[in-house]
């Protein structure tokens, strides 16, 4: 799983029948410097690439633009959709990535300088 | 697998039901020479990891091994799990 901000969301009317009903989101991940200044990846200010690194989640918990998040990854993500979706089975959806937790907070004690 | 130091925890009251009760940890990946990389996971741990140790983190569906042994897991959200604590590396 990897932590993350909302930066936008995607929209579309064709698509796989299962998986509508589905808000899809834009999530940038953070970096380690984002959450820990000094750290090994802090850009020192700078914003780094947003288009870089965009990944495009599956929302279940109704996330909005700006929420940090966590988002799984692969056959986790599946069983995440399922939970909403179809509960107790793993839907055959084309999905593989999907936001799991609304993140209240996150706490950042020892980290690695570069 | 990626190798990593545990610098930080993550909570959330929001979430998917698969995670409930999990621990969140925060890894900082280290590279080959031992630094830290940038990137960071997050990882359920079943472990007692603390922070600023050293552990390895299993990825993808190798990961819910670590929950529970297989085949029967496939009902498990984990995509990333500490799989050691570990004591040395060379």
């Amino acid at each position: 799983m990897f932590l993350g901000r909302v930066a936008g969301t995607v929209w579309s009317t064709v698509k796989w029948p299962e998986t509508r009903g589905l808000k899809l989101l834009l999530v940038r991940p953070y970096r380690l410097g984002d959450l820990a200044p000094g750290a090994a990846g802090d850009a020192g200010g700078e914003a780094s690439e947003p288009l870089d690194d965009l990944v495009v989640c599956a929302d279940l918990l109704d996330a909005g633009v700006g929420d940090d998040v966590l988002v799984a990854f692969g056959h986790a993500a599946r069983v995440a959709v399922g939970e909403k979706l179809a509960p107790g089975s793993k839907p055959n959806v084309p999905i593989d990535a999907a936001v799991v937790a609304v993140v209240d907070r996150v706490e950042i004690e020892r980290a690695p300088r570069r | 697998m990626i190798r990593g130091t545990v610098v930080g925890r993550v909570w959330a009251t929001r979430q998917a039901h698969g995670l409930d009760g999990c621990k969140l940890l925060v890894v900082a990946e280290r590279d080959a020479d031992g630094k830290a990389s940038g990137r960071i996971v997050v990882a359920v741990d079943v472990l007692g990891a603390g922070s600023g140790e050293d552990v390895t983190v299993a990825l993808g569906s190798g990961a819910r091994n670590v929950l529970r042994p297989g085949p029967d897991n496939r009902d498990l959200l984990c995509d990333a799990a500490v799989a050691a604590i570990v004591e040395g590396a060379g």
